[in-house]
C-alpha cells in the first residue's frame, strides 16, 4: 500500500518539479539535446530486468531512510538533525535514481510503440501484395477457361468421312504420311479438300444457270410461234362453214352447244350431259337444248369485286337511309327471298316426243341457293284437242308429272337444309312457289345427279353422274307412259261428258253386246267433296285418298235406279288403277255398308281390273271400268229377287243369261261375264 | 303394288272359321281362297262372368254340356297387353287353300276341313303352321255335270259315325266316310242350294236350311227326309221383300233358331212351331246357341244376343259392316283362350273376350 501510495505521489512530485525543469531546459537545450540522445542510447544498451531490479531495490532503500528520519525525529535528539540531514542526500540520490528510471521506461515505451507500428505497416504492405496477386490468378484462370470454350469455324463445316477423303483426294492435298498421326494437319488438310471441291461444284452451278437462260430463250420463241398460228386456225374454221353446212353435219354447232354447256351449274351440266348420252345411245325421239343468257351465267363466276365495293357503299347508303326506310322491312325479307330462289340463267330443255307425235316439253332449272332442281312441263299435240272441263287438271303443268314415282308429289323441298334457309327468310313451304319455280320432283334431282338424305341435313351435295345414268332410262320411259295415259285419259274424258264410254273394238269382247244401263254424268270433285261423301269412309281411312290424286262422279242410270261412284283416279295411271265406290239409289239407299253385292261389284272394278286393262299399255281401263260398271248394274237390277207381295211386272225384266241366281252365303249375284257363250256366272 | 293390297283388303270377307283342337289357334277363310292361322291371345287369368238369370218358363232343356254356366274369361290386362303387340294381330301363317272363296272349315281331332269352290280338302293342323304345307287330301262329291261347280257352303261332323255331310250349290247333302273318304250317300229334297247344317244330337238327325225357304229334318238312320218346316209361309216371321232364304240355322236337339230372308225365330221341333220371333230387321248370317243364350250375327256390326224369350240382351259392336260368322273357343284344352270371334266383311276377325265387349281385332 505504501509503495503504492508513493508510486501515486511520484507524478506529483515530477509535475511539479516538471514545470521548473522545463524552464531549465530551455535554458540549456544544447546540453539537454546531448544527455536526450545518450540516455537513447542507453536505453539500448541497458537491460529492462536489472532496471527492474534497481528500482526494486532503490525503493526499498527510500522506504529504510524515510523510516530512520522518521525513527529519528520521534527520538528527537540533537544529532539526530545531522543523522536526518545525511539521511535526506541519501534519499535524493535514490530519488535520482528514480527519475532516471522513469526516464528510461518511458523512452522504452516510445521505442516500443515505434517497433509495432513499423510491423504493422510491413503486414498491410504484403496483405496488399497478395491481393493483388489473388486477383491476378482469377484473371488468368478466367482467361483460361475462354480459351477452352473457343469453337473453331470449322467445326460446322460438312466434311466428306475420313475414308473418303483419303480415297478420292489427291496425295498433295491428303499427306497422308504427316496427316496420319497429326489430327491437327488432318483437318486442315480435309477442310483444303472442302474447299477444293466446293470451288469446283459453284463452277458447275453457274454453267447450269447459263444452259437454263438459254433453254427459256428458245421456249419463248416457240410459244410466239404457236400463238401466232391460233388466227390461222380460226380464219381456216371460218371458211369451213359453208361446207359443214353444205353437208349437213352441225360439228360446229354441237360444238357451240358443248362450249355453252360449260357454264351450267353441276346438276344441269350432268343431266344434259346424261340427257344427251341417253338419247344418242337408246332414244332418238329425246333432244336436248341449252336455254338462257351465257352472259349471266359467266358473270356469275367472276370474282365480285366491283360489287364488294359496291356492298360497303350501299352499306353506308343504307346505314343513312334506314332511319327513313325503316317501315319497309317486308321489302327487304322480300328481296330476300327472291334472292333465295334465285335461278340460274341458264336452263336445259328436253323435248321427249311421243309416237302419235305430241310432245312433251321439260325445262330444268337449277336453284342456286337451295341447291335443287326443279322442272316445268307442257304438252303439245299435234292436232288440237278439244278440252273437256273434267279434264282441266290431265295436261295442267301442274300435275301432269305428280307422283311420276309413287309419294313424288313435288311440292316439298327435297333438299333437307333448304328449311332451315327458309326458316330464316320466313318461307313456310316451298309449295306456294312450285307454280313460279316449277316442281322439286324426286327424279329430277335425281336426273341431276343430286342425292339427298332422309331426315339429314346436309350441305354438301355433289352431282354425281352415275346417280343420274341409273335413273334415266326408267324416268324417259315413265315420261313417256305418263304423257301417253294422259292424252288417253283427256281423249276418254271427252267422250265421258257426253254420256258416252268409249269401248274400243278390241275390248268389246269383255261385255255383253246389250248394256242398258247408261252413263249420264262425268264430273271432276274436289278432294274435299270426295271426303266428305257417305259412301267413300273406307277408302279415306285406307289412306288410298291422297290430295295428289284427281277425282271424279259418275253417274250411272237404268231407269229408276241411280248409281253414284265416286273414282279416285290416281296420278300413276294406268298402272295404279282408279277406284270406284258406289252408292245406289233404288229402294233405299245401298252402300258397301248394307249391301254384300254392292261390295261385291266394287271389288270387280277396283280389284278384278287387270282383265279389264284391254290392249297394252292399259290405257282403256277407265273407260272398261265404267262399261263394267253398266253391266253389273244391269246384272244387280235384273237378278233382285222380285218380291211376291207388290203386284205388277218387274221393273227391270231379267234379260241376261245367268246360270244361277245367288251362290254362297252372302249370295252373291252372278257378275262375271263369259265371252263367248255369253252367259253370266259367279266368280 | 301397295295400293293393289290396299284394295285386296278392303274388299276381303271372311267366310269361315274354325277352332284348333288344341284351342290355341283359329282358322280363318277369305273370299280368296286364303286361309289365315291366328294365334290366340292368352288371357291369363280367366274371371266368370255372370251368365244372367235362366229365362222364366224353363225354356231351356237340361243339355249336356250346360251344367253350370261356363267361366267367359276376360282380363282387361291381358286385352290390353295384346293390343300393345300388334304383331300378334297378324297371321302366323297365311297359305292359299282354294281357287275360290273358302265358304266352310270345321275341325277334327287332328284334321282342318276346308270347302268353297266344289271340293273339300284336309289340312294336318300338325303341319298346318309350317312352309308350304300341302293338304293331306281332297275330294269332290259327285256332281251332276254343269257349266259351273256347285259351291259347298256348309260342312257338319259327326265324330260318333265319323262322317262328314256337306251342302251346298247341288241342293243335296252329301255324306263323306271320314275313314275311307268315300261319299256313302247324297240326300235329295230342296229345290234351291242349301245355306247351312245343324246336327240334333241326340236322335242323330241332321237339319239343313236352304235357299227354298225350307229347313228340312233328315234322319240318318234311313236317310229319309223325316220333317220340313217352311218358314217362309210363317206369317209371323215371313219377310217376303228379304227373300225366303234360310241362311242360319243351330239347335238344340228340342228347339231350332233359324233366320236370314225371314225373321230369325225360335221353333220347337216337335211340334214345328214358331215360338219367338226376334226382333231384329236385318238379316241373320250366323246364329248359335250359348248357355242360355242366342248369339245371333248378320248384316249390320253388331253381335246380338237375345234371351229365348225374345228380349235383346245386348248388341254388341264389332268393327265390320256385316258379320257372316262367329265362333267360340270352347275347347276344353285350352280353357284360358275361352273367347268369341266374329268375322265378316272385313279383313278383321273380331276378338271379345267378354261377350260384353270388343277387345281387339285380328287382321289378314
Amino acid at each position: 500500500m505504501s509503495s503504492e501510495s508513493s508510486k501515486k505521489r511520484k507524478p506529483k512530485v515530477i509535475r511539479s518539479d516538471g514545470a521548473p525543469a522545463e524552464g531549465k531546459r530551455t535554458r540549456s537545450d544544447t546540453e539537454q539535446e546531448g544527455k536526450y540522445y545518450s540516455e537513447e542510447a542507453e536505453v539500448d544498451l541497458r537491460d529492462p530486468g536489472r532496471d527492474y531490479e534497481l528500482y526494486k531495490y532503490t525503493c526499498q532503500e527510500l522506504q529504510r531512510l524515510m523510516a530512520e528520519i522518521q525513527d529519528l525525529k520521534s527520538r528527537g535528539g540533537k544529532d539526530a538533525a545531522v543523522e536526518i540531514e545525511d539521511r535526506r542526500i541519501q534519499s535524493c540520490v535514490h530519488f535520482m535514481t528514480l527519475k532516471k528510471l522513469n526516464r528510461l521506461a518511458h523512452i522504452r515505451l516510445k521505442k516500443g510503440r515505434d517497433q509495432t507500428h513499423e510491423a504493422k505497416q510491413k503486414v498491410d504492405a504484403y496483405h496488399l501484395q497478395l491481393q493483388n496477386l489473388l486477383y491476378e490468378v482469377m484473371h488468368l484462370q478466367k482467361e483460361i477457361t475462354k480459351c477452352l470454350e473457343f469453337k473453331s469455324k470449322h467445326e460446322e463445316i460438312d466434311l466428306v468421312s475420313l475414308e473418303e477423303f483419303y480415297k478420292e483426294a489427291p496425295p498433295d492435298i491428303s499427306k497422308a504420311e504427316v496427316t496420319m498421326g497429326d489430327p491437327h494437319q488432318q483437318t486442315l488438310a480435309r477442310l483444303d479438300w472442302e474447299l477444293e471441291q466446293r470451288k469446283r461444284l459453284a463452277e458447275k452451278y453457274r454453267e447450269c444457270l447459263s444452259n437454263k437462260e438459254k433453254i427459256l430463250k428458245e421456249i419463248e420463241v416457240k410459244k410466239e410461234y404457236l400463238s401466232s398460228l391460233q388466227p390461222r386456225l380460226n380464219s381456216i374454221m371460218q371458211a369451213s362453214l359453208p361446207v359443214q353446212e353444205y353437208l349437213f353435219m352441225p360439228f360446229d354447232q354441237a360444238h357451240k352447244q358443248y362450249e355453252t354447256a360449260r357454264h351450267l351449274p353441276p346438276p344441269l351440266y350432268v343431266l344434259f350431259v346424261q340427257a344427251t348420252a341417253y338419247g344418242q345411245a337408246c332414244d332418238k325421239t329425246l333432244s336436248v337444248a341449252i336455254e338462257g343468257s351465257v352472259d349471266e351465267a359467266k358473270a356469275l363466276f367472276k370474282p365480285p369485286e366491283d360489287s364488294q365495293d359496291d356492298e360497303s357503299d350501299s352499306d353506308a347508303e343504307e346505314e343513312q337511309t334506314t332511319k327513313r326506310r325503316r317501315p319497309t322491312l317486308g321489302v327487304q325479307l322480300d328481296d330476300k327471298r327472291k334472292e333465295m330462289l334465285k335461278r340460274h340463267p341458264l336452263s336445259v330443255l328436253l323435248d321427249l316426243k311421243c309416237k302419235d307425235g305430241s310432245v312433251l316439253h321439260l325445262t330444268f332449272h337449277y336453284l342456286m341457293n337451295l341447291n335443287i332442281m326443279t322442272v316445268k312441263a307442257k304438252v303439245t299435240t299435234t292436232t288440237e284437242l278439244i278440252t273437256p272441263i273434267s279434264a282441266g287438271d290431265l295436261l295442267s303443268p301442274d300435275s301432269v308429272l305428280s307422283c311420276l314415282y309413287p309419294g313424288d308429289h313435288g311440292k316439298k323441298t327435297p333438299n333437307p337444309a333448304n328449311q332451315y334457309q327458309f326458316d330464316k327468310v320466313g318461307i313456310l313451304t316451298l309449295r306456294d312457289y312450285v307454280l313460279d319455280l316449277g316442281h322439286p320432283y324426286l327424279w329430277v334431282q335425281k336426273l341431276g345427279g343430286l342425292h339427298f338424305p332422309k331426315e339429314q341435313p346436309q350441305h354438301t351435295v355433289i352431282a354425281d353422274h352415275s346417280l343420274s345414268a341409273s335413273h334415266m332410262e326408267t324416268t324417259m320411259k315413265l315420261l313417256k307412259t305418263r304423257v301417253q295415259s294422259r292424252l288417253a285419259l283427256h281423249k276418254q274424258f271427252a267422250s265421258l261428258e257426253h254420256g258416252i264410254v268409249p269401248v274400243t273394238s278390241d275390248c268389246h269382247h269383255l261385255f255383253p253386246a246389250k248394256v242398258v244401263s247408261r252413263l249420264v254424268k262425268w264430273v271432276t270433285i274436289t278432294h274435299e267433296d270426295y271426303t266428305e261423301l257417305h259412301f267413300t269412309k273406307d277408302i279415306v281411312e285406307a289412306g288410298l285418298a291422297e290430295d295428289t290424286n284427281l277425282y271424279y262422279m259418275a253417274l250411272v242410270e237404268r231407269g229408276t235406279a241411280k248409281l253414284q261412284a265416286a273414282v279416285v283416279l290416281n296420278p300413276g295411271y294406268s298402272s295404279i288403277p282408279p277406284i270406284f265406290q258406289l252408292c245406289l239409289n233404288w229402294k233405299g239407299e245401298k252402300t258397301n255398308n248394307n249391301d254384300d253385292n254392292i261390295r261385291a261389284m266394287e271389288s270387280e272394278v277396283n280389284v278384278c281390273y287387270k282383265e279389264l286393262c284391254g290392249p297394252r299399255p292399259g290405257h282403256q281401263l277407265l273407260t272398261n271400268q265404267l262399261q263394267r260398271l253398266c253391266v253389273l248394274l244391269d246384272v244387280y237390277l235384273e237378278t233382285e229377287s222380285h218380291d211376291d207381295s207388290v203386284e205388277g211386272p218387274k221393273e227391270f225384266p231379267q234379260e241376261k243369261m245367268c246360270l244361277r241366281l245367288f251362290r254362297g252365303p252372302s249370295r252373291m249375284k252372278p257378275f262375271k261375264y263369259n265371252h263367248p257363250q255369253g252367259f253370266f256366272s259367279h266368280r | 303394288m301397295e295400293v293393289f293390297q290396299a284394295l285386296q283388303r278392303l274388299h276381303m270377307t271372311i267366310f269361315s272359321q274354325s277352332v284348333s283342337p288344341c284351342g290355341k289357334f283359329l282358322a280363318a277363310g277369305n273370299n280368296y281362297g286364303q286361309i289365315a292361322i291366328f294365334r290366340y291371345p292368352c288371357p291369363c287369368s280367366p274371371l266368370s262372368m255372370s251368365s244372367g238369370a235362366w229365362p222364366s218358363g224353363g225354356l231351356m232343356p237340361p243339355s249336356s254340356d250346360t251344367q253350370a254356366p261356363l267361366p267367359f274369361p276376360f282380363s282387361l290386362s291381358a286385352a290390353l297387353s295384346s293390343e300393345a303387340k300388334e304383331e300378334s294381330k297378324k297371321p302366323m301363317v297365311t297359305f292359299q287353300a282354294h281357287d275360290g272363296p273358302v265358304y266352310s272349315m270345321v275341325s277334327t281331332d287332328r284334321h282342318l276341313l276346308s270347302a268353297g269352290d266344289g271340293e273339300v280338302k284336309a289340312w294336318l293342323w300338325a303341319e298346318i303352321l309350317k312352309k308350304g304345307c300341302k293338304e293331306l287330301w281332297r275330294r269332290q262329291p259327285p256332281y251332276r255335270t254343269s257349266l259351273e261347280v256347285p259351291e259347298i257352303n256348309a260342312l257338319l261332323l259327326m265324330p260318333k259315325e265319323n262322317l262328314l255331310i256337306l251342302g251346298g250349290g247341288d241342293c243335296q247333302l252329301h255324306a263323306m266316310d271320314l275313314e275311307t273318304g268315300t261319299f256313302m250317300w247324297a240326300l235329295r229334297g230342296h229345290t234351291d242350294y242349301i245355306h247351312c247344317l245343324a246336327l240334333r244330337e241326340r236322335s242323330p238327325e241332321v237339319l239343313s236350311g236352304g235357299e227354298d225357304g225350307a229347313v228340312r229334318l233328315w234322319d240318318l238312320r234311313t236317310a229319309k227326309e223325316v220333317q220340313t218346316i217352311e218358314v217362309y209361309k210363317h206369317e209371323e216371321c215371313s219377310r217376303p221383300h228379304n227373300g225366303r232364304w234360310i241362311g242360319c240355322l243351330a239347335t238344340d236337339s228340342d228347339w231350332m233358331v233359324c233366320g236370314g230372308g225371314p225373321a230369325l225365330t225360335l221353333w220347337h221341333l216337335r211340334s214345328s212351331t214358331p215360338t219367338t220371333v226376334f226382333p231384329m230387321r236385318a238379316p241373320q248370317k250366323h246364329v248359335t246357341f250359348y248357355q242360355d243364350l242366342i248369339l245371333s250375327a248378320g248384316q249390320g256390326r253388331c253381335v246380338n244376343q237375345w234371351q229365348l224369350s225374345g228380349e235383346l240382351k245386348a248388341q254388341v259392336p264389332g268393327s265390320s259392316p256385316g258379320l257372316l260368322s262367329l265362333s267360340l273357343n270352347q275347347q276344353p284344352a285350352a280353357p284360358e283362350c275361352k273367347v268369341l270371334t266374329a268375322a265378316g266383311n272385313s279383313c278383321r276377325v273380331d276378338v271379345f273376350t267378354n261377350l260384353g265387349y270388343r277387345a281387339f281385332s285380328l287382321s289378314f
